[in-house]
């Protein structure tokens, strides 16, 4: 295969990497062993070694023994960036088990339809959360929850017979007596992680990934960035560990270079004020972040930026294009240019990034990773290779690639085709070799960085009493890269008011997915077929 | 103050691309998160920003956040006095 992109690698980067046989977890025994003492993470001023976090981690383990988990089975994770996330993510590692990683924002029908899509048999969570898994437990098989208790609100709750009684994380970690190394083997080829993932159908998916494809995809990256002299260096870990992007950048090499994570939660909206203080105070070599968070940052003062910014050497941009202004912004305070990553569940993390650190044109997605290969072929049929420049669907190829979607074969056999993942995702590969995306195949919005289906909404909205129909696009957003608005028809002789129905929104769906805005229609404009003429609708949204 | 809780309102709405609010409409006491603005962490950012960049008060911390960031006054009243007192 002719890869024009070679060409761009680095002087560091090889074109091929050797990848050792091992568990993820070996990436945690490997640096407890150089680097006992090095800070592992902090979290609200708590530090804990790599020595500290092994032993935990290891006790965990053994309590999840004790609470009869297996090789094979399914833990879901509702949880922030804590330290609890990463004790319970290689405890469930070491036991040959499964983190299903699922986003904190989902709730109600969705999260009951993830856990019994996964088969959790038990689920580790905040007390914040607990009423949410609650209000769903009987609908699941979920027969443990294990909550880390921050507020004590799980002795305000009132608990339905017949349901689990929770577990308080910390009096499982005290009650596990051992913190030898819990033992039994790992093979490299088990499922590691359900990652899930957004579809646009609004039926949840997981990706299925083996500790091979997430090892691979973290060498990769790592590979990349290809930094050997940074010690003890902080890594800001404000992308939540439950997203690809989160769990491989910020945990993973973390943990396979000795740095020290810094952990920001956003359990609520102020934590995201606390990053000011922490890049001031934690000064951290590497700082992974969506396009809206950079877009934020560098709305600041440049003389305020550039202070918070100044020990970033490695910027990472990814979930959705970054603006622009914002790539020039950064230069213009740093010297150093922001780094272009693109992703997705399927992959374990990255595909493709820019050159590190050069960077790559403005717009662009990068090239792909060493051993990662990447083609445009036609939207139609998906088999034709397009021409340089042309248009078409990315397919990628690789060793981080999923091994399908959980329990679903149907939707393996139409994403995995030959070993080729079709991302769904438009794009086009210039003469130079550099990939560009152009829009999706489907209707995704991408707000923050989250992918959003209008289906996931409107799903939602049509269960509202007063709510006939709805309809929800995408519009250019500055920070964002889009924003949701939702168009409702509302029933007849009902009145509703946009703020009874934001409201509604934010009961009932993550932050993310929450309409910026609300426009009613009398009808929405749709096809003979009944499907939404979304052009339309986006019409009207866009005249706001 | 007032003149300053006006300007403020127009800004917000600029700075969160707002098209569809009037601020000659927004109440003094119009909440910023729960059945009021409605933002986002992101928009918090945002108006953080703003707040430094047009005013040169910084609002860095949870504690000033949660003082400052409740309604549109409340940030008035906390941009007047930081800048008095600075």
């Amino acid at each position: 295969m002719n890869k024009p992109w070679l060409k761009h690698y680095e002087a560091h980067v090889p074109h091929s990497l050797t990848y050792p046989e091992v568990p993820i977890h070996r990436f945690l025994a490997d640096t407890v062993e150089r680097h006992p003492d090095h800070v592992a993470m902090t979290f609200n001023e708590i530090h804990f070694t790599y020595k500290d976090l092994n032993e935990r981690v290891n006790r965990f383990a053994h309590a999840l023994l004790k609470l009869g988990v297996e090789k094979g089975d399914r833990i879901a994770f509702l949880l922030v960036n804590s330290p609890t996330y990463v004790f319970a993510f290689f405890a469930v590692m070491k036991l040959g088990a499964v983190v299903v990683n699922l986003n904190v924002g989902i709730q109600g029908e969705e999260l009951a339809r993830c856990l019994n899509d996964s088969g959790a048999k038990a689920i580790v969570t905040l007390d914040l959360f607990a009423q949410g898994v609650y209000a769903v437990i009987k609908k699941t098989g979920v027969k443990t929850v294990i909550l880390h208790s921050v507020f004590g609100l799980e002795k305000k709750m009132a608990l339905e017979q017949g349901v689990p009684q929770p577990l308080v994380f910390q009096e499982v970690l005290a009650s596990a007596g051992t913190a030898e190394e819990p033992g039994g083997r790992v093979s490299p080829g088990n499922v590691a992680l359900l990652q899930y993932t957004s579809g646009s159908t609004g039926a949840p998916k997981a990706a299925t990934l083996t500790h091979n494809n997430v090892v691979s995809s973290v060498l990769q990256s790592e590979t990349w960035v290809g930094i050997s002299d940074a010690g003890n260096a902080a890594v800001l870990c404000v992308i939540p560990f439950f997203h690809v992007f989160g769990m491989s950048a910020c945990l993973l090499i973390s943990v396979l270079k000795g740095y020290r994570m810094v952990l920001v939660p956003r359990i609520d909206l102020m934590d995201i004020l606390s990053l000011m203080e922490t890049l001031k105070t934690y000064q951290p070599l590497s700082f992974p972040a969506v396009p809206s968070l950079w877009a934020a940052i560098l709305s600041l003062p440049p003389e305020v930026a550039r202070e918070h910014l100044s020990s970033v050497r490695v910027a990472t941009s990814g979930g959705a294009p970054l603006p622009r202004w914002a790539h020039e912004r950064f230069e213009e305070l740093t010297g150093r240019r922001i780094v272009e990553a693109y992703g997705l569940s399927e992959a374990s993390s990255a595909t493709h990034f820019t050159p590190y650190p050069r960077g790559g044109p403005i717009g662009s997605i990068g090239v792909p990773l060493p051993d990662t290969e990447a083609k445009i072929v036609d939207r139609e049929t998906g088999s034709v290779e397009c021409g340089r420049g042309e248009i078409g669907e990315l397919v990628v190829k690789g060793p981080q690639i999923m091994q399908g979607y959980w329990n679903n074969e149907a939707l393996t056999s139409s994403a995995l085709r030959n070993g080729w993942l079709h991302t769904g995702d438009l794009a086009r590969m210039d003469p130079e070799g550099f990939f560009f995306l152009a829009d999706r195949k489907d209707d995704l919005i991408i707000s923050s960085g989250f992918n959003v289906y209008p289906t996931e909404i409107e799903e939602v909205l049509r269960r509202h009493p007063k709510v006939k129909d709805a309809a929800a696009v995408g519009v250019p957003d500055r920070i964002k890269g889009q924003a949701v608005v939702a168009v409702i028809a509302v029933k007849p002789g009902e009145e509703a008011d946009k703020q009874e129905l934001l409201k509604y929104c934010k009961d009932n769906m993550p932050e993310y997915r929450v309409p910026k805005a609300i426009l009613f229609m009398e009808e929405i404009p749709r096809d003979p077929a009944g499907k939404i003429l979304r052009r339309i609708v986006r019409q009207d949204a866009m005249a706001l | 103050m007032n003149d300053l809780l006006r300007e403020l309102k127009i800004k917000v709405v600029e700075e969160l691309q707002l098209k569809e609010v009037d601020p000659e409409q927004l109440a003094d006491e119009t909440p910023f998160f729960d059945g009021g603005l409605g933002l986002d962490s992101v928009d918090l950012l945002v108006l953080v920003a703003m707040v430094d960049r047009d005013y040169g008060v910084q609002i860095f911390t949870r504690e000033l956040g949660e003082r400052a960031f409740i309604t549109l006054s409340t940030l008035a009243e906390y941009i007047a006095k930081t800048r008095k007192t600075k």
